[in-house]
């Protein structure tokens, strides 16, 4: 079923060279995430019973524990992939809210057990595509600040681990939050007036 | 802004933003002193920063992981597990996720379940599982579903092969309705004689539960599942955990639902044959009560309850239950296993003769019974609704069950009950899409299905304003299906004879030559609909498939591209994914405006004045909702074009092709693969610009894109009869007819193409058939009238022209079809009073001067028939177009006057 995927150790080496600050590095370990990601969600939902919810977090960590060997990385490592994480949900998110018009559809040989429209609410898809837009106009004029929410909201990071992402101290990465909330949430709400 | 502007805003925002907000002004007055500007960014972002409030405060990434869940069932597809090619994913259950795969050794489609290896690590358990299923595999009863294959794949990871059963879940059947009696005795009944059947084997399945019970449309009941319970099982005390194994005390006990257990299950104990009784008696408590006899706010709840408390008797839910059945269901709950039924055989037997016995009163009762009244049919609408607003996915039609019942009906749903179908929401969700898909692969077919006709569906309510939704769904479905390539989909006025008509299928697909019909009712309760549909195989009336959407009003857009997906996918065309687009096109993401341009097209299609008018109201209406609607568009070009033709006159003919142009040139911009803007263009630039070229490459277009569009068709083979290429229009003509065998139309147009060659036999042949399909069919009547004047048949011709008269309350088309008919006969006077007629008409309203101009150029004077000729010209009549070949020029074709306009319209002789 699986395909050939590279070995922990490769995979480790790519998270470090990531670290280190290497974007092609980025550019193999986003797929190998990605696809993680789903295998091990999709175990997660067949272990579940009806009712649970799935923890995310339990899903991308085990991804991490799975992928890279522990031995070769320190901590600092893992809050990097968590950051490659943060994208992958980031675009999940935002693809499938987009989609999201069409996502009822349902119909057809690609319907699948879940139902979008049941996890991601019209309202909440619409929200998400307010906030990418608004993400991408604050990344125009300041990358940090869109990184600070990307991991924070979309990836679920704490504020120490953003930190060292970013390599910047935890005090910033509070600072930045509050500027970045409050641009965007004024980004997103004139975008609401012009509407209306 | 800039970033450096920014970085300046930002940082005053930072420092404000650490203030105390009474002190943040003085710092503002301190550092924007002379920049105004930059002073109100900061103060702007200061107030968003107070309303921002929670803005982002719950990360999303909780609902990421249910994304990738759905992310990662697209990856496995196609993929295959040895001989197996999955398809689909079904849906997941307690022990990995079920796909519907294809056995390519066997050539049959078959359910997989692989295992999470979550249950597959521990080495004794897995050992036990295997011995297990591989007994459970020698099951062979149909009323267990069947074990094909236990086994491993490449990569270690286990699953199990079975029998793939179309149907629902018991537990979905009762998330939609309450069960009947008679139908709760007849799955206890057949979930018994499944257990009675594997316990005489020694498998004990230990988990039963609605999840595990299938419920097949042809009224089988087959249990699955037999014996995997093991594998979920806490290992008993002899056999202890291996360090490491995750066993939670809340995942501990089974992976199955705690309120099913036995007590003993419940505790750890062994378990023998009898926890299944236990179970069933669960599932036959609910069943019948449409509630879980043990039920707790947590599963600790739920624990205690099982082993300590009493259900409370089947009597408080149901005041009519029989004595016998409160019996059977206590025995099978008694705590201590040695109180119950000894062998599930005696709980079978029982249970038979309860079912027998309530067969035989309902027997002897059944002539008594009165009819429903008002009243309790509306509580069923309640019911029916509640279910509908919950249950928004598929739903299958029921087909050897009643969904309703009674009893049903005269219960009204609880608050448990709902919060058991948000509970089971998921679940459902998961079993409704395994019928989904079903459709993929069902029935292998020795023949693929390549023709199929779609019955007008059934306005159940009978309600008139519904009519053009039942209508429209017909149309949509009709017109998305008829993009599938390789396909004959019969066009709609071939099936709409058939409204309101009691059919049967075989009959209609002998009669239109197709292999399948699909047939469908729709129902409206309030803003909920239900839609069914079932594709019949015209050869021996079978059901190919069916299914039953229930939606809301406002969904209709998806129920019709659902269907007409379904269908597709049902007639193992293989579409390629631009095609799968096509056929699943949506043209307006506004449900308003599709409903407004369904009523355009009802009214539309009545092809009168009246309605046409209409359509166009509600084309415009339709366009107002969504302003890039392009098959709006067309609708509204269609309309004025045909509200400009001769025979309606409803318009001046430039004003009805200005109105064309814009409407088919704004549909082609907007949406420049539809065929039927492409038709609507070409049309008016036939009709209404006489750019021959130009409108026979936008036929051309037209037809590339869609060659199952009649109108396209039919415009085309016009258009060539005007060129007076007419075996070519001949050929246009057959295959409309093919698409629409019993269209009075395309006899019509077939007619129509005859005549202008100078085939009156025919001509007349094929106008008889329009009017044998269609005795009241205006245009045929119209035109036979013209056929048989000029094989001198002059009675027969004005009595059909007669006919159209009257029919077209004395429309001016029909009026000037008489007159000519009159002025072949020479019957000069009465054609010289028709047209004193037209002239005093044409005070009122507009009268086609090329009517007029006919009519005198029959009767042999030129000078006014050049006269009404100019005007047709110059109003642009359609029946300018048709000079070239009409009969009733003949005699003055060499006319200097007639070769000017035939050489101004671009017409050479």
């Amino acid at each position: 079923m699986t395909g050939s995927t590279p070995s922990p150790h490769e995979i480790t080496r790519l998270l470090i060279d990531w670290s280190n600050g290497s974007q092609d590095a980025l550019a193999h370990l986003s797929p190998l995430v990605y696809e993680e990601l789903c295998r091990l969600a999709h175990r997660y939902m067949s272990r579940e019973r009806p009712g649970h919810t799935l923890q995310t977090t339990a899903v991308v960590h085990e991804a991490y524990l799975r992928l890279i060997d522990q031995k070769h990385v320190q901590w600092q490592n893992r809050a990097h992939f968590f950051a490659i994480a943060a994208q992958m949900m980031r675009r999940i998110l935002i693809t499938h809210a987009q989609s999201h018009a069409y996502a009822k559809r349902g119909g057809g040989a690609l319907k699948v057990p879940l139902d979008e429209a049941a996890i991601l609410s019209p309202t909440r898809a619409g929200e998400l595509i307010a906030l990418d837009e608004a993400l991408q106009s604050l990344a125009v004029i300041d990358v940090r600040r869109s990184q600070v929410v990307e991991l924070r909201f979309f990836g679920g990071l704490s504020n120490e681990e953003i930190a060292e992402v970013l390599k910047v101290s935890p005090n910033t990465v509070t600072r930045d939050w509050n500027v970045a909330k409050a641009w965007l949430y004024r980004e997103m709400n004139k975008e609401h007036d012009d509407e209306s | 802004m800039n970033p450096e502007r920014w970085q300046q805003a930002s940082r005053i925002l930072e420092i404000a933003l650490e203030r105390q907000p009474e002190r943040r002004a003085a710092y503002l007055d301190e550092v924007c002193a002379n920049d105004a500007e930059l002073r109100r960014e900061v103060e702007s972002l200061l107030a968003a920063s107070a309303q921002a409030g929670s803005l982002l405060d719950s990360p999303a990434m909780a609902m990421a992981a249910p994304l990738f869940v759905h992310d990662s069932v697209k990856m496995v597809l196609g993929q295959s597990i040895g001989r197996y090619k999955i398809l689909t994913a079904l849906g997941t259950g307690g022990m990995g996720v079920v796909y519907l795969a294809y056995d390519t050794r066997l050539g049959r489609k078959i359910a997989l379940k692989l295992l999470s290896t979550h249950f597959t690590t521990d080495k004794d358990r897995l050992l036990r599982f295997e011995q297990e299923a591989h007994a459970a595999s020698t099951l062979s009863h149909p009323n267990i579903c069947m074990i094909h294959e236990v086994g491993e794949t490449e990569d270690a990871r286990h699953f199990i092969a079975m029998e793939y059963i179309d149907g629902v879940t018991l537990r979905q059947h009762m998330t939609e309705a309450r069960m009947k009696l008679s139908e709760v005795l007849d799955v206890a009944v057949q979930v018994a004689s499944g257990l009675a059947a594997s316990h005489e084997v020694g498998v004990v399945h230990r988990d039963i539960k609605p999840e595990n019970i299938m419920l097949r449309h042809d009224g089988y009941v087959k249990v699955l599942d037999f014996g995997l319970a093991k594998l979920t099982e806490q290992p008993t005390s002899d056999v202890t955990t291996p360090a490491g194994v995750r066993v939670s005390t809340d995942i501990g006990v089974v992976m199955g639902t705690s309120g099913y257990m036995s007590p003993e299950q419940t505790r750890g104990l062994p378990v023998d044959a009898r926890t299944d009784i236990w179970s069933l008696g669960v599932v036959l408590y609910e069943m019948v009560t449409g509630g879980a006899p043990f039920e707790g706010a947590t599963k600790s709840d739920v624990i205690v309850s099982v082993l300590e408390r009493e259900p409370s008797s089947l009597i408080c839910h149901l005041p009519e239950v029989p004595a016998e059945l409160q019996r059977i269901v206590s025995k099978a709950l008694c705590k201590e296993r040695e109180g119950r039924y000894e062998v599930v055989k005696e709980m079978l037997l029982e249970l038979k003769s309860l079912k027998q016995e309530l067969e035989f009163e309902a027997r002897l009762q059944r002539p008594e019974q009165p009819e429903l009244s008002s009243d309790e049919i509306g509580n069923a609408e309640v019911n029916v609704e509640a279910a509908h607003n919950i249950g928004t996915q598929t739903k299958e039609t029921q087909t050897a069950r009643t969904t309703l019942s009674t009893e049903a009906e005269k219960s009204s749903l609880q608050p448990r009950n709902r919060l058991r179908w948000f509970a089971f929401v998921a679940l459902s969700l998961a079993i409704l899409a395994v019928i989904g898909i079903a459709v993929y692969l069902l029935a292998i077919r020795s023949e693929a299905i390549d023709s199929i006709a779609v019955l007008p569906f059934v306005n159940v309510n009978a309600n008139p304003d519904m009519e053009y939704l039942s209508d429209g769904i017909t149309d949509s479905l009709i017109n998305s299906l008829s993009q599938v390539p390789r396909l004959r989909m019969i066009a709609r006025s071939s099936v709409f004879r058939y409204k309101g008509k009691e059919v049967d299928p075989q009959t209609v697909g002998r009669e239109l030559s197709v292999r399948a019909i699909l047939l469908g009712r729709v129902t409206q309760h309030g803003d909920n609909l239900s839609i069914s549909a079932e594709l019949v195989d015209a050869r021996d009336n079978t059901r190919i498939w069916g299914e039953e959407y229930s939606r809301r009003l406002s969904d209709v857009l998806q129920v019709q591209e659902e269907i007409s997906r379904e269908i597709s996918d049902k007639l193992r065309l293989k579409l390629t994914g631009e095609e799968q687009k096509l056929v699943a096109k949506r043209y307006t993401e506004n449900v308003e405006a599709y409903q407004l341009y369904l009523k355009g097209r009802f009214y539309s299609n009545k092809k009168n004045e009246e309605s046409l008018k209409r359509g166009v109201d509600y084309f415009q209406q339709a366009i107002d909702k969504d302003p890039n609607y392009a098959l709006a568009y067309t609708g509204l070009a269609d309309s004025y074009s045909t509200l400009g033709s001769i025979f309606l006159s409803a318009l001046p003919p430039r004003e009805a092709m200005v109105k064309t142009k814009l409407a088919a040139q704004k549909a082609v911009d907007l949406d420049d693969t539809l065929a039927e803007a492409h038709t609507s263009l070409a049309e008016q630039k036939f009709r209404g610009d006489w750019d021959w070229s130009g409108a026979e490459r936008e036929f051309k277009r037209a037809l590339a894109l869609n060659p199952n569009y009649t109108r396209a068709h039919e415009q085309y083979s016009q258009y060539l009869v005007a060129m007076g290429r007419f075996e070519e229009s001949f050929a246009e003509c057959k295959r409309a007819q093919a698409l629409d065998p019993v269209s009075p139309r395309a006899n019509m147009e077939l007619g129509f193409a005859y005549y202008f060659a100078g085939r009156y036999d025919q001509a007349i042949e094929e106008y008889q058939r329009a009017l044998e399909l269609d005795p009241n069919f205006l245009n045929a009547h119209w035109l036979l009238g013209f056929a048989y004047a000029n094989k001198s048949m002059f009675e027969q011709a004005s009595a059909e022209s007669r006919k159209a008269v009257e029919l077209s309350g004395h429309g001016p088309g029909a009026l000037g079809g008489l007159g000519s008919v009159y002025a072949i006969a020479g019957r000069r006077d009465e054609a010289q009073q028709v047209i004193a007629e037209l002239k005093e008409l044409a005070k009122q309203r507009y009268v086609s001067p090329y009517s007029v101009a006919a009519i005198y150029a029959l009767l042999g004077d030129k000078d006014a028939a050049f006269e009404w000729l100019e005007k047709a010209y110059s109003d642009g009549a359609y029946g300018i177009l048709f000079l070239k070949s009409t009969p009733e020029w003949d005699n003055l074709r060499s006319e200097p006057r007639f070769q000017d306009i035939m050489r101004r319209v671009g017409l050479q002789q």
